[in-house]
C-alpha cells in the first residue's frame, strides 16, 4: 500500500539555528497518529513546512506516492493536505452554511446563491462528522468541539483535490473532557473514510486516547515512531523531554508558622463576592474553580488590574489604591493568563520583555546601559533555561513555553514578596512546565509568597501546600493535607450533586 | 530588530567578555534591509549628479535641501514619540501653523519676541494635553481625536489672525533666529540635530524610550508590567504638541510672516517619513535615525525631480507613494517576524 505521506530528510535552519534535523517519517492510509515533543522541538515548523508556509534546506515529501512541492501552499492543498488550526480560522458571527461556503464557494444559479442547497450540503458535511446541530446558528454560539467539526467539515470540503491526510493543531486544548469524547469520534470517522490523521499534541491523555501511533521530536531530531500500545505516560514523558520527572512533597505545616504577606478581606468583584484568604512567607497557595466561580477573576483583582471592593493588605501594609503599578511597588508580581493578550511583547526583544518591569536598574547617570543590561537579562535566560537564549532575539521568534519563561524572568529577577499565577502553563509543553513547576517552588523556598490559580488540578496538587476551592465567588473548600489529590479538587469545583453525571 | 540590534551592538568594542560562549552568532550581512534607505539615498545622489551636476550637485542646492527639510524633520520627530506608543497625532501641522500665527501675532501687536515664542511652546503642550484627554479619558481612537483637533486648530490660526498674513511689526532679531548660516548651514538644521539627539537619547538609551515602546507593542500587557500606560500617553502627546509648536516657531522665523493655513503642507511627508523610517535602522519600530534618512531621502528625490524639470505636483505625488510603500514594507517585515 502507498503511504499517505512519505517525509524524507527534512532540514531546516532559522537564522543559524537548527529547528528541522534530517526528520523521516511515514503515515499509512487510515492512520491517526500523534506528533508530541516539547515546544521548540522542530513541530510546528515540520507542520509549516507541510503546509508551505516554509521551504526546507533539504529533504522532500511524498502524498500518496506523488512528490510534493514544497514551500508552495496552493500546492499542498492541491496535493491533498488539509490543516486545522489551534483557533480553528472561523468567522464567529457568521452560521456553519456561511463558514463551510468560505471554503467552498457559494453554489450559485446564475450569479445568485443557492441557499437551499447550501443549507443542505452543509447539513451533510456535519451529519458525515457524526454531529448534530443547527447549521443556521451563528458557529460563535455552538460547543467548542462542534466549532472544531465545523472547522475541520470546512478542512475536508475545500473544494478541488481529494483530501489524503488532515493535520489537527492541538484538536482538544481547552476542551472539557465530554466535548473531546465527541471530538475523538469524529476523528475516527474520518479516520474510516481512509484519510490519515496527523494530530500536534501536548495532552497526553488524548495521545493514549485517540492515536494509534505516535512520533516524538526532540531539538529538532526524530526520536522514535512506535504504537501507543504499550507504552506507558512516564516512558512517553521520559521520550519528550530526554529525562525523568521529579515527584515533589510539600511540608504543609511549616510555612503557616510563617509571617503573613498578602491578606485579602471582604474582597469583592464582578463574580467574587467576600473572599477572605492569607499567603504566608514561602507558602504557594493554590485556587481553583470552574469558569465562572471567580477562580479567573482573582488573580487580576488582587493585582489591582481589575475591579475590586475590600481590603489587601501587603506585609502589614494596607494597599490603598488598586493600580498594578502600586502593587507592583508593594512587592507583588503578576504572570497572567493569557500571554499573548497579556504579559508578551512579540515585537520587542528577551532583553527589554525582561527588564521593562524596572529598565531603571541599569541606569548610570543620564544612560540606559545596554552592556550590563544584556549580561543581567542573558544570566537571567541561562538560569531559566530559555531557548534560544540570545537576549536580543525577538520574542515572536520563541515558542510559547520559553515565552512563558521569559515573562516568569521579568518578575523573578524583581524577587517579588508575592508572586501571582495565572494558569501559569497553559499551552505550555511537558518540559517547560516542569522547569515553571520547579522555578515556583524555588521562588517560594527562599521565602516569596505564591498564589496560583489554575484549572489543571495535577498542577496544583503538584505545587501547592493548599488549594482553596472557589464556587459561585465564594470559597466552598480548602483542601490539604492528605485530602489534596485532583480528584478531591475537581469534585469540589463542580459540587457533588454534579459530580457523578459530569464523569 | 532582533538580529539587527545585535550586529548593532557588535559595532561597539568587543572587549566585555560574552557571558555564554555558545551565543548564536547572526549571519554577516551587509545590513541590506536596514540600511536600505542610505543605500537608495546614495543612488539617488548619483543619478542626479549625473544627470544634472551643475545643477544639483551645488553647496547651494545642499543648502536649501538641508534648510526646507529641517522643519519638517523637526515636525516628524516629535511625531514618533506618540506613534511609538501606539496613537496617532494627526493634529502636528495644526499646532504648527497655530504657533507661527501666534508667535507673529504677538510680535505685530507689540509683545516682545520672546513672550511670543514661550506662549506658542505653551499653546503647544496644551493641545497635546487636550488630545491626551481625549484619547485616555474619553477613550476616543486617537486618529479622530486628532482629526477633529487638527481642524480645530486651523480654526484657531484664523481666528488668531484674522485670515490675514502678518507680515509687519516682526522684530529682526527673531527673524535671524530661522535665517543665520552658521558653517554654511542655516540655523534650523542645527536644531533639527538637537531635538534629534534629545528624542534618541530619550527613545533608546532612558526608562521612558522602553515604556513608550512597551505601550506601543502591546497596551494591556505594559498596565499589567506597572506600566503607567495613561501617563505614558498623555506625555507622548504633550511631547509631540510641544515639537510641533516648536517646529512652528522656527518656521515662523525662516518665513518672517504668518498666514493660518501654512501647517497643512506638513503633515503628510512627517507621517511618510516616520513611516518609512520604521524600516531603517531598526525595522518593524518607529526611531529617530531612520526618520532622518527617510526625510532627506524623500527631500533629494523631489528636489532632483524638480531640477530635471518634473512638475511641480511631483512632491506630492512622492510623499503619498512613500507613505503608502512604507507601511506595505512595514507589514511585510511584521509578516516574516512571526
Amino acid at each position: 500500500m502507498t503511504p499517505t505521506l512519505t517525509v524524507n530528510g527534512i532540514t531546516k535552519t532559522f537564522g543559524g539555528q537548527l529547528a528541522l534535523d534530517d526528520v523521516s517519517l511515514t503515515i499509512e492510509p487510515g492512520e491517526i497518529r500523534a506528533l508530541v515533543g516539547q515546544n521548540g522541538c522542530g513541530k510546528s515548523t515540520l507542520i509549516k513546512i507541510l503546509a508551505g508556509f516554509h521551504e526546507p534546506d533539504a529533504g522532500f515529501a511524498e502524498v500518496a506516492g506523488v512528490p510534493l512541492t514544497l514551500g508552495n501552499g496552493p500546492a499542498s492543498e492541491a496535493a491533498g493536505l488539509r490543516f486545522v488550526h489551534q483557533d480553528l480560522g472561523l468567522v464567529g458571527n457568521l452560521d456553519t452554511v456561511d463558514n463551510l461556503a468560505l471554503g467552498m464557494g457559494y453554489p450559485s444559479y446564475k450569479g445568485a446563491i443557492r441557499w437551499s442547497v447550501e443549507r443542505k450540503r452543509a447539513k451533510e458535511a456535519i451529519k458525515d462528522l457524526g454531529y448534530d446541530f443547527d447549521v443556521m446558528r451563528p458557529v460563535g454560539g455552538l460547543q467548542i468541539s462542534e466549532r472544531t467539526a465545523v472547522a475541520i467539515a470546512r478542512a475536508l470540503s475545500t473544494s478541488g483535490a481529494e483530501p489524503h491526510l488532515l493535520i489537527l493543531d492541538e484538536p482538544t486544548a481547552n476542551l472539557p473532557a465530554t466535548e473531546a469524547q465527541r471530538l475523538y469520534k469524529l476523528i475516527h470517522r474520518v479516520s474510516e473514510r481512509g484519510l490519515a490523521v496527523l494530530f500536534v499534541s501536548h495532552h497526553f491523555d488524548e495521545v493514549f486516547e485517540l492515536a494509534q501511533t505516535v512520533t516524538v521530536l526532540r531539538d529538532g531530531r526524530h526520536i522514535v515512531t512506535r504504537p501507543v500500545d504499550g507504552l506507558t505516560e512516564p516512558a512517553l514523558v521520559e521520550l519528550v523531554i530526554g529525562r525523568t520527572l521529579d515527584e515533589f512533597h510539600h511540608d504543609v505545616g511549616a510555612v503557616e508558622q510563617g509571617p503573613v504577606v498578602l491578606e485579602a478581606k471582604g474582597l469583592r468583584g464582578e463574580t467574587i463576592r467576600g473572599l477572605d484568604f492569607k499567603v504566608h512567607t514561602g507558602e504557594i497557595v493554590g485556587v481553583a474553580g470552574i469558569t465562572g466561580s471567580g477562580r479567573e477573576e482573582l488573580a487580576g483583582m488582587v493585582f489591582g488590574g481589575l475591579w475590586r471592593e475590600g481590603e489587601i493588605t501587603m506585609m502589614g501594609k494596607h494597599l490603598s489604591r488598586q493600580r498594578p503599578d502600586v502593587s507592583m511597588a508593594m512587592g507583588m508580581g503578576l504572570v497572567p493568563a493569557e500571554r499573548h493578550a497579556n504579559a508578551a511583547f512579540m515585537a520587542s526583544t528577551l532583553r527589554e520583555n525582561v527588564t521593562l518591569v524596572d529598565p531603571g536598574r541599569h541606569m548610570r547617570g543620564w544612560v540606559l546601559r545596554q552592556r550590563s543590561e544584556r549580561a543581567d537579562v542573558s544570566a537571567w535566560l541561562d538560569k531559566l533555561d530559555v531557548r534560544p537564549s540570545n537576549t536580543e532575539f525577538g520574542m515572536a521568534q520563541l515558542s510559547g513555553g520559553n515565552q512563558q519563561k521569559v515573562v516568569m524572568a521579568r518578575w523573578l529577577r524583581k524577587e517579588p514578596k508575592l508572586f501571582i499565577l495565572d494558569e501559569p502553563t497553559q499551552g505550555v509543553d511537558v518540559g517547560a512546565k516542569a522547569d515553571i513547576h520547579r522555578l515556583i517552588d524555588e521562588a517560594a523556598a527562599l521565602g516569596t509568597g505564591v498564589l496560583v490559580t489554575s484549572t489543571d488540578h495535577e498542577e496544583l496538587v503538584r505545587l501547592c501546600h493548599r488549594v482553596l476551592v472557589l464556587r459561585n465567588g465564594r470559597v466552598i473548600d480548602e483542601i490539604r493535607g492528605g485530602r489534596l489529590t485532583s480528584e478531591t479538587i475537581t469534585a469540589a469545583t463542580i459540587g457533588r450533586a454534579q459530580s457523578t453525571d459530569a464523569a | 530588530m532582533t538580529v539587527n540590534d545585535q550586529a548593532a551592538g557588535s559595532v561597539a568594542p568587543a572587549t566585555e567578555p560574552s557571558p555564554q560562549p555558545e551565543k548564536p552568532k547572526s549571519h554577516f550581512s551587509f545590513g541590506l534591509d536596514r540600511f536600505s534607505g542610505l543605500y537608495v539615498w546614495a543612488a539617488l545622489i548619483l543619478i542626479f549628479a549625473i544627470w544634472v551636476p551643475s545643477l544639483f550637485l551645488t553647496a547651494q542646492n545642499a543648502r536649501i535641501v538641508a534648510g526646507s527639510e529641517a522643519i519638517t524633520a523637526i515636525v516628524a520627530l516629535g511625531l514618533i514619540v506618540p506613534v511609538a506608543a501606539g496613537s496617532f497625532d494627526l493634529s502636528i501641522a495644526g499646532t504648527l501653523g497655530l504657533s507661527v500665527c501666534i508667535v507673529m501675532w504677538m510680535q505685530a501687536n507689540g509683545y516682545p519676541w520672546p513672550l511670543g515664542i514661550v506662549v506658542s511652546l505653551i499653546v503647544g503642550v496644551l493641545v497635546g494635553l487636550v488630545n491626551s484627554f481625549v484619547v485616555v479619558k474619553l477613550r476616543v481612537d486617537s486618529f479622530i481625536a486628532t482629526l477633529g483637533m487638527s481642524s480645530i486648530l486651523v480654526a484657531a490660526a484664523y481666528w488668531v489672525t484674522d485670515g490675514q498674513q502678518i507680515v509687519i511689526g516682526i522684530s529682526p532679531h527673531f527673524v535671524v533666529l530661522g535665517q543665520k548660516l552658521v558653517f554654511g548651514l542655516p540655523l534650523p538644521v542645527f536644531y533639527m540635530i538637537g531635538i534629534a539627539i534629545i528624542l534618541w537619547w530619550l527613545l533608546e538609551y532612558t526608562p521612558i524610550g522602553r515604556y513608550l515602546y512597551a505601550v506601543g507593542g502591546n497596551p494591556q500587557a505594559a498596565r499589567l508590567a506597572g506600566v503607567r500606560v495613561d501617563r505614558i500617553t498623555t506625555g507622548a502627546f504633550m511631547t509631540s504638541g510641544f515639537v510641533a509648536a516648536f517646529a512652528g516657531v522656527v518656521l515662523a522665523a525662516k518665513l518672517g510672516s504668518a498666514s493660518p493655513d501654512v501647517g497643512t503642507s506638513y503633515l503628510l511627508p512627517a507621517f511618510s517619513a516616520v513611516f518609512l523610517g520604521a524600516t531603517q535602522i531598526k525595522p518593524g519600530r518607529v526611531n529617530v535615525l531612520g526618520t532622518l534618512i527617510a526625510i532627506f531621502l524623500l527631500a533629494t528625490g523631489v528636489k532632483g525631480l524638480q531640477l530635471v524639470g518634473t512638475p511641480s505636483y511631483v512632491k506630492d505625488l512622492f510623499n503619498g507613494l512613500a507613505l503608502i510603500i512604507a507601511v506595505a514594507l512595514a507589514a511585510r517585515t511584521a509578516r516574516r517576524r512571526t
